[in-house]
């Protein structure tokens, strides 16, 4: 539906680049999925944030998850969960970012800006 | 079912003790108040590139030039 709109998706993520996956499977995917090794995107849409300390007692001690496994040495850093819609310009159109990752933007409203944008 | 429904779904089946969503909560209080909010609505998104999973570097700007763009910043894969 995104892509018949004429629009690209692109998903990006504080992880390095991975290594899991085979060069078949990675071209597979039909959306780019970008590693932002040094937060820099992250930061620059103010998205950035330091997992506070209790919250990383949790992920180590309960939930067996070692973020610099995944994101690199010291990096216990993450991008607040969000979603932006830009038009042709590079403008905001619709958007939502909220820390609680159980709020997301729902895909309709993803169409519904995306339609906007292009007059569909 | 709306994505928040299926979330909401995917969360009760984890049922997860009430002090791990309390800690969970928290952490989310203080992220809100550390101000990273994000991109306003009307607002110019800033410029990147950034490689693609094939090690391909990807500019937003020149993706822009073809159509529009959904970007999704995510945690992980965890």
């Amino acid at each position: 539906m995104i892509r018949s709109l004429g629009a690209d998706l692109m998903a990006i993520s504080p992880e390095l680049p991975d290594n899991t996956l085979t060069m078949a499977e990675k071209h597979a995917i039909p959306i780019d999925i970008l590693s932002d090794a040094t937060s820099e995107a992250i930061k620059k849409y103010r998205l950035w944030f330091a997992v506070p300390a209790e919250v990383k007692a949790l992920y180590l001690e309960k939930f067996g998850l070692n973020l610099e496994k995944y994101n690199g040495a010291g990096r216990w850093e993450l991008p607040v969960p969000a979603t932006y819609v830009l038009d042709t310009s590079g403008i905001v159109r619709a958007g939502q970012a909220d820390p609680d990752y159980t709020v997301r933007m729902e895909p309709p409203e993803v169409v519904a800006a995306l339609r906007e944008i292009v007059g569909g | 079912m709306s994505l928040k429904d299926r979330i909401a779904e995917f969360d009760a089946k984890r049922n997860r003790p009430p002090e791990i969503m309390a800690t969970i909560r928290r952490g989310n209080e203080a992220v809100k108040a550390s101000g990273a909010a994000g991109l306003q609505i009307g607002e110019r998104a800033p410029d990147f590139a950034l490689p693609n999973q094939r090690g391909e570097m990807v500019r937003l700007s020149d993706r822009l030039s073809k159509g529009p763009v959904v970007l999704n910043f995510y945690r992980g894969v965890w």
